[in-house]
């Protein structure tokens, strides 16, 4: 209804977004890792009300995970190795996917391997799902057929992993890209030219914390993935420069915990965002920042949050 | 479980001989669910940003009266998080997630001899069940272990409770009661008494393997409470995990303390 004021827009209108051919309700969607198979968070947050969820890693096996401790806290944030604990997409399929998708927040099933072969096997299990909207590629796992540095590393593996789901994928693949790498453009532009129909960034940044009276690493791991409100200037930086680069659109993700955090993102690039971390402490961040998105488009005069989009000023 | 707001009633600090600092938190709340003992609440300043996480700490008492229900905890000081909690004032307020975790198994203890076993600020998590157990009419013994006396959490209530003949104390310093690891009048307890007593502990690492050794030597079934770093106290973080006997090659898997916990039959986990 085109004659509707801004003010008689519904949140839906303002904030529906349309990205690789699907329709969300809203930009906001919760991240993998931090929302476990999304059916843990409906005691607490309405799921009826989020534009996604990234489910927790699959892999085409069930994993067990590493070893304790797996978690320390950092200043405004926390390390974590959990090792990608999960039940398998074959598990996820059947005992997780039929209840959450009587919801309407889009699923999104998050998918790794550790080898080209183990990415493939999983997508093709998930392909037997219903309700599944697309695939978010976690491509920060060790590649064990090319020396054990992870895919996101090298553009051109990042690159072959992409290529080589987008061929299996009857969905949208999104890629999850990393900022351990040295240039963020380059890797969006690998995955973009290998048939990404979207990338997600950021992943964790590597980092490490020591105990001091045993010497000893604070995770079993020795190493983990950096999170939480201490990357979140990392992440806005790395949303503008993949931005800048590609054509596809970009999900923002690293630290979002409030309105400011979410609008920061997209109006560096981001076509939507995803709460990760302040799930953990505050599990109905998410809710927050979808009742101040539309208040936000209310006041600013903006029709739908499309319109603000990468509207970054960068003159003088 | 539910996220409510808390307001501070009560915080007051203690130090005890061996230099240990705990705080004795009571929050007043509009409404909260029933709890079970053993279970927990994830806690945090409202508002604050550093510490990021909540911290988990079992509830130590919980009174619903006509008005308001009030809800106690006792912590240790021991960190960022703790340290905040401990510069709380009357008319703060805290947010409490909660209730958390699979409660202590009550159902076991009937025509049984229940023996509690505390060390530190574990105790606390013990209180709830202790009042259970007297309600249900269950003999019931606790064996109460810190440092030095400042440090056997709720003396004095669990004294109020079950009576002070049935309060075994031990410390490190000798201050209170048996010298020594409380293990030790917990073992010798354990050799005179008749029938099959059960066991439900909470404490530091290092006892609960000392009581999960004594309960598999003795063939007496234990209930264990643990506690380990965790950031979000409903199962979704996966940072708590503690591996679990299991029918695979591995001979065990990883579960979460949070949600499959955090009470564990000693003989299932794989430590």
């Amino acid at each position: 209804m085109s004659n509707q004021t801004i003010e008689e827009k519904s949140p839906t209108d303002l904030l529906a977004i349309e990205i690789a051919g699907i329709r969300f309700p809203n930009p906001i969607w919760t991240a993998s890792g931090t929302c476990g198979y999304g059916l843990d968070m409906a005691e607490l947050i309405d799921l009826d009300r989020l534009g996604a969820i990234c489910t927790k890693g699959l892999s085409a096996r069930p994993l067990r995970g590493n070893p304790p401790w797996r978690i320390v806290e950092t200043h405004g944030g926390m390390l974590n190795a959990i090792g990608l604990q999960n039940i398998g997409a074959r598990a996820f399929i059947n005992e997780k996917l039929p209840l959450l998708r009587r919801y309407q927040a889009r699923v999104i099933p998050n998918v790794f391997g550790y080898t080209i072969d183990e990415y493939i096997e999983a997508i093709r299990i998930l392909e037997d799902g219903e309700g599944i909207a697309g695939y978010e590629l976690n491509i920060s796992c060790p590649n064990v057929k090319a020396g054990g540095e992870s895919f996101a590393n090298d553009p051109r593996q990042a690159a072959e992993v992409t290529a080589a789901v987008r061929r299996v994928s009857t969905r949208p693949v999104i890629v999850k890209l990393s900022p351990n790498v040295t240039s963020i453009a380059a890797s969006a532009l690998a995955v973009e030219a290998a048939g990404a129909d979207a990338l997600s960034l950021i992943n964790t940044a590597i980092g490490m914390a020591v105990d001091v009276n045993t010497r000893r690493p604070r995770l079993a791991n020795v190493t983990g993935g950096l999170s939480g409100p201490a990357i979140k200037p990392i992440a806005v930086r790395c949303v503008f420069q993949a931005a800048r680069a590609v054509r596809i659109p970009i999900i923002g993700i690293g630290g979002i915990a409030t309105i400011i955090d979410a609008l920061e993102f997209i109006i560096a690039g981001a076509s939507a965002v995803q709460v990760g971390t302040a799930n953990f402490y505050d599990p109905t961040a998410s809710m927050k920042i979808i009742d101040g998105l539309a208040d936000y488009c209310r006041q600013h005069g903006l029709r739908s949050i499309g319109e603000l989009v990468g509207t970054i000023r960068l003159d003088q | 479980m539910i996220d409510l707001v808390g307001t501070v009633e009560l915080n007051e600090i203690t130090a005890a001989e061996s230099g240990r600092r705990y705080g004795h938190l009571r929050l007043r709340v509009d409404h909260l669910p029933e709890v079970q003992p053993g279970q927990f609440a994830m806690l945090k300043a409202c508002g604050a940003i550093e510490p990021l996480l909540r911290r988990a700490m079992a509830y130590y008492k919980v009174a619903a009266t006509t008005d308001a229900t009030r809800i106690e905890f006792i912590y240790q000081i021991i960190g960022r998080g703790t340290e905040a909690l401990a510069r709380l004032t009357p008319r703060d307020k805290v947010e409490c997630l909660g209730p958390l975790g699979v409660a202590f198994d009550l159902g076991v203890a009937a025509n049984r001899e229940v023996v509690l076993v505390a060390g530190g600020a574990g105790s606390p998590a013990l209180y709830l069940l202790a009042a259970a157990l007297v309600e249900r009419e269950i003999p019931t013994r606790l064996f109460l272990g810190g440092a030095s006396r400042g440090d056997l959490c709720g003396l004095s209530d669990f004294r109020d409770l079950l009576g002070s003949n049935r309060v075994v104390t031990a410390t490190m310093d000798g201050s209170e009661g048996w010298p020594g690891f409380v293990t030790a009048p917990l073992e010798d307890h354990l050799a005179t008494t008749s029938g099959t007593p059960l066991i439900y502990a909470c404490g530091p690492d290092p006892m609960l393997h000392r009581v999960a050794r004594i309960a598999a030597e003795r063939k007496v079934p234990a209930q264990l409470s643990l506690e380990a770093p965790m950031a979000c106290g409903f199962g979704i973080c996966v940072g708590c995990a503690v591996p679990v006997r299991a029918d695979c090659q591995e001979g065990f898997v990883y579960q979460k303390v949070c949600t499959d916990g955090p009470v564990f039959w000693s003989h299932d986990l794989a430590w």
